[in-house]
């Protein structure tokens, strides 16, 4: 089953850490965001396969609720 | 006393109005971005106006709490739920020692706010709990709050159940234009005729680089008077550069060609010019939007600005809890909010053409002597 990792603060995408077909540990930083000034982290919440990236680095002005990496 | 188990994207102590008293030694007041939303926080749970609450920004915390409560949560909408229990705003609320309230993100505003009966009582630092966290002074340890921190809170009191009146609550929309009131100055000679009509006439969008030290915009290219661009050395070599002065609350620096909205942690001095300034009243708009919304300036008077502000200085009182007669008729209430939100800009320059007339019709009739008032 597919989840789907959605950004929860508007801002700028800083770091997309992953690549598709990247294997990754639940725990795993996935991408950066930065808003006020402050690097804020999206961790994968499961152990699996990375099929979609929805984000790229520097991509301004993304509202909280994107659906930014998918993971199988 | 309650726990902190997350504390969330930047939780911070914040009082109203902060520290007040010490701008010329460069402390800003800090204090909480909207102060209108944490006020009625405060209102609902009985709190003195002075007590200190949390403010917390884009994702909020999760707290234990360790006696019974009475909370109230105000401004963006985080899903506070109690033990996984979906919670209103703008309401009074009981909570039991051991529940946990736990804060998403926010889907609607910025910034949400949580005022505890009793309010938190950690240490004051020049009278003030707001943390100014560039200077490490205020809430705990002069930080945002952090995961396992205890935070100290008074005495309990407060009663669940108490509301704001709809009609109070100010209106946070999520359609990301926000229209901005501003005053004009103190350096707005530094900026040409097409420079102050551009700034009126743009949208200007809200950059992720901003925080509660200032509010970067993006827009259009400012054009300048030759006060800016023929001038000593001594002033810097950029027009927007001038020889360091103090700087208002809330005054839109010019940084180059990058206007930065000073807010609540902002500098007190510098080397820019503030061609406008951001009065207090509209200071819950910038507290409550995001990156990427979209901000027009409305240029107002002085006067009309203290004017707002004492509206909404009326608003955050006992004078917006709903009593029972107000929940039947809520729908009937004042306009006063309404008028905060769309001001009504009063053209004075007309109404004194209009006193001008008048008085001349006075002398006609020989009451040259009456009193005029231009305004109300």
């Amino acid at each position: 089953m597919a989840t789907e990792v959605t950004t929860t603060v508007p801002g700028n995408i800083w770091k997309v850490l992953v690549k598709e077909g990247d294997e990754v540990k639940k725990g795993d930083t996935l991408f950066i965001m930065e808003v006020m000034k402050t690097e804020v982290n999206h961790d994968s919440p499961v152990d699996g396969k990375v099929i979609q990236v929805h984000v790229v680095n520097d991509q301004e002005g993304v509202d909280p609720g994107t659906v930014a990496i998918v993971i199988e | 006393m309650v726990e902190v188990i997350k504390q969330g994207l930047e939780t911070s102590i914040q009082d109203y109005p902060g520290r007040i008293g010490y701008w010329d030694q460069g402390f800003p007041p800090s204090g909480p971005m909207d102060s209108w939303s944490f006020r009625l926080a405060n209102i609902l749970v009985e709190n003195q106006s002075t007590a200190a609450a949390l403010e917390c920004q884009f994702i909020g915390p999760t707290l234990k709490f360790k006696s019974d409560r009475v909370i109230a949560i105000t401004g963006a909408d985080m899903s506070p739920k109690l033990e996984g229990k979906s919670l209103p705003l703008w309401e009074s609320i009981e909570v039991k020692a051991n529940q946990v309230l736990e804060m998403s993100f926010a889907t609607l505003g910025a910034r949400s706010y949580i005022a505890f009966s009793g309010g938190i009582t950690s240490d004051p630092w020049l009278d003030s709990r707001s943390t100014f966290h560039k200077a490490g002074v205020g809430g705990m340890k002069g930080k945002a709050i952090k995961d396992n921190q205890i935070l100290p809170l008074g005495k309990s009191t407060g009663i669940p159940g108490r509301k704001i009146k709809k009609n109070s609550i100010p209106e946070i929309s999520n359609d990301k234009r926000w229209t901005i009131e501003v005053v004009k100055g103190p350096n707005d000679d530094w900026i040409d005729e097409e420079g102050h009509k551009m700034f009126l006439k743009s949208d200007w969008k809200l950059q992720a680089k901003s925080d509660r030290t200032g509010y970067r915009l993006e827009g259009p290219k400012w054009t300048f008077t030759e006060k800016a661009t023929h001038k000593g050395l001594e002033h810097g070599s950029e027009p927007s550069n001038i020889i360091d002065q103090g700087y208002p609350i809330g005054a839109i620096n010019l940084a180059g060609q990058t206007p930065i909205i000073l807010v609540n942690d902002g500098p007190s001095m510098g080397g820019f010019i503030n061609p406008y300034t951001v009065p207090s009243v509209a200071f819950w708009k910038l507290g409550q939007s995001k990156p990427g919304d979209i901000y027009s300036f409305n240029e107002i008077s002085v006067e009309q600005a203290q004017s707002l502000r004492s509206d909404q200085t009326s608003i955050c009182s006992d004078r917006s809890i709903e009593s029972k007669d107000d929940s039947q008729s809520f729908m009937k209430g004042s306009t006063k909010t309404k008028d905060i939100n769309q001001i009504k800009v009063r053209d004075f320059d007309k109404e004194k053409e209009k006193e001008k007339t008048r008085d001349k019709l006075m002398e006609k009739k020989g009451l040259e002597k009456m009193k005029v008032r231009y305004f109300d």
